[in-house]
């Protein structure tokens, strides 16, 4: 793969993201099913570490990472970090225990929604919040409710994964 | 080009970490201002954000104008009726008014005065957490605004306090938001107590009012305003209405579960209060 190939393929893997973030912050969250809007930009780093592997999964994770600590409210740094270890994670994952399908996207991304829940919980804990089944009941709406989106969002970065080019012809 | 995430895979990892430290810190020490990746690109987004909002509520009012015009007729009859009685208790208030202002210069007291700056602001986007409940407004910094400022409709009820800030832009944290305490007040009983975000009325859209006086007797709709205790926040501003008294889990206490006068969803325009001056 040549450099232009490179930054074609990861331009348009950018390209991508954009409709995703679009609909996850003007479109869905201001109608909420059950009370809650879906997390789609986490799914998209799950689906490119998925198709991609390890460390190309920790660069867009990155890339995602920074992109959700500038559009969520109070994250603070926290999604950069944890988005980058959780697309190298899934991208392991991947790579050696679950295929690069799918099914392995829909277990990535179900793993990284509950390691952000469950992070976001503790805290939640630690800081003094009480009211853990509340707080359950709101993570299980919310994961269950973005999981839905992982076929859609699987099936743009599929068809990005298919057309940009692999390796250069000659 | 292959290989390069592969050979620099630890330097993405350096990179992250030193990114998410870089800005968390600078997060702490702006205190409430946004940093300089999110400010930027939400000053970048802001006119996106714009003609998305003005679209989106085009859109949900020829919805409403299609759709809704029995519900429209039924509102406006009722609201008839509530402005006859309004009326006529303005006609007996203004007798009282002026018996109120001869007593005042009488005595030689000083007036009551509320005095406010206001920033008008429009709603350009909604959460996009399911764990906290916000609103962007058009309007930041630039416009002297500050974060700690609160927000109300046009009907003066209680949106919320900014609580982050950009260059042209702020995100308001809403009054259902779990992480709101401030003092409030009961309009017919003079009763102090605090309103206080909760998780799961967060999601009904909801609040609650907690350390209730004793003995009081609560009625369903009867009004909760800001008491303005602390100066921080301007005092009488209506926050929402009593649903209903609940016991909380441990069965020792009461707390009401308190309905917002404003439509946070439908909210598109908003006054920010960058500073006010109450006499009483």
């Amino acid at each position: 793969m040549t450099r232009q190939d490179f930054f074609i393929k990861w331009g348009v893997y950018t390209l991508a993201l954009l409709p995703v973030w679009f609909c996850e912050v003007y479109l869905l969250n201001r109608y909420p099913l059950f009370g809650v809007a879906p997390m789609l930009l986490p799914l998209a780093a799950m689906a490119v570490a998925v198709l991609e592997g390890t460390m190309a999964g920790a660069g867009f994770g990155l890339g995602v990472g920074i992109l959700c600590d500038a559009v969520y409210f109070n994250v603070d740094g926290t999604m950069t970090l944890g988005m980058c270890l959780l697309g190298m994670g899934a991208g392991a994952l991947a790579q050696y225990v679950v295929r690069q399908n799918l099914v392995g996207c829909l277990l990535c991304s179900l793993l990284a929604l509950l390691c952000m829940d469950g992070m976001r919980i503790l805290l939640l804990l630690l800081g003094g919040t009480t009211d853990l089944p509340a707080m359950l009941s709101l993570a299980g709406r919310e994961i269950a409710w973005s999981m839905v989106f992982v076929f859609p969002v699987y099936a743009l970065f599929l068809w990005v994964f298919r057309r940009v080019p692999k390796k250069t012809v000659l | 080009m292959k290989d390069f995430f592969r050979r620099n895979g630890i330097l993405i990892l350096i990179a992250a970490i030193l990114l998410g430290l870089v800005t968390a810190v600078v997060s702490m020490l702006l205190g409430g201002a946004a940093n300089p990746f999110a400010n930027f690109l939400g000053v970048v987004t802001t006119p996106v954000r714009n003609g998305i909002s003005a679209v989106t509520n085009w859109v949900e009012e020829r919805y409403s104008d299609a759709f809704e015009q029995e519900q429209r007729k039924a509102e406006l009859e009722e609201l008839k009726k509530r402005n006859a009685e309004l009326e006529a208790k303005i006609r007996e208030a203004e007798a009282a008014i002026q018996e109120n202002e001869r007593l005042y210069n009488l005595l030689e007291l000083q007036p009551k005065n509320r005095t406010f700056e206001k920033e008008a602001a429009m709603v350009t986007a909604h959460s996009t957490s399911n764990w906290e409940s916000t609103l962007t407004l058009s309007k930041g910094a630039g416009q002297g605004i500050a974060v700690g400022d609160c927000v109300v409709d046009e009907y003066w009820n209680l949106v919320g306090v900014v609580a982050e800030l950009g260059e042209n832009w702020c995100t308001v944290r809403t009054l259902i938001d779990a992480g709101t305490e401030m003092g409030g007040q009961l309009s017919r009983t003079g009763g102090a107590a605090i309103l206080e975000g909760d998780l799961t009325l967060m999601g009904e859209g909801k609040l609650k009012l907690t350390y209730l006086p004793e003995n009081s007797q609560l009625i369903s709709g009867d009004l909760v305003e800001t008491s303005g205790l602390g100066g921080v926040y301007p005092s009488g501003i209506v926050a929402g209405h009593v649903e209903e008294v609940r016991t909380d889990v441990s069965g020792m206490t009461e707390y009401a579960v308190i309905v917002p006068e404003t439509d946070l969803d439908s909210l598109q325009q908003v006054f920010v209060i960058k500073d006010f001056d109450i006499v009483e």
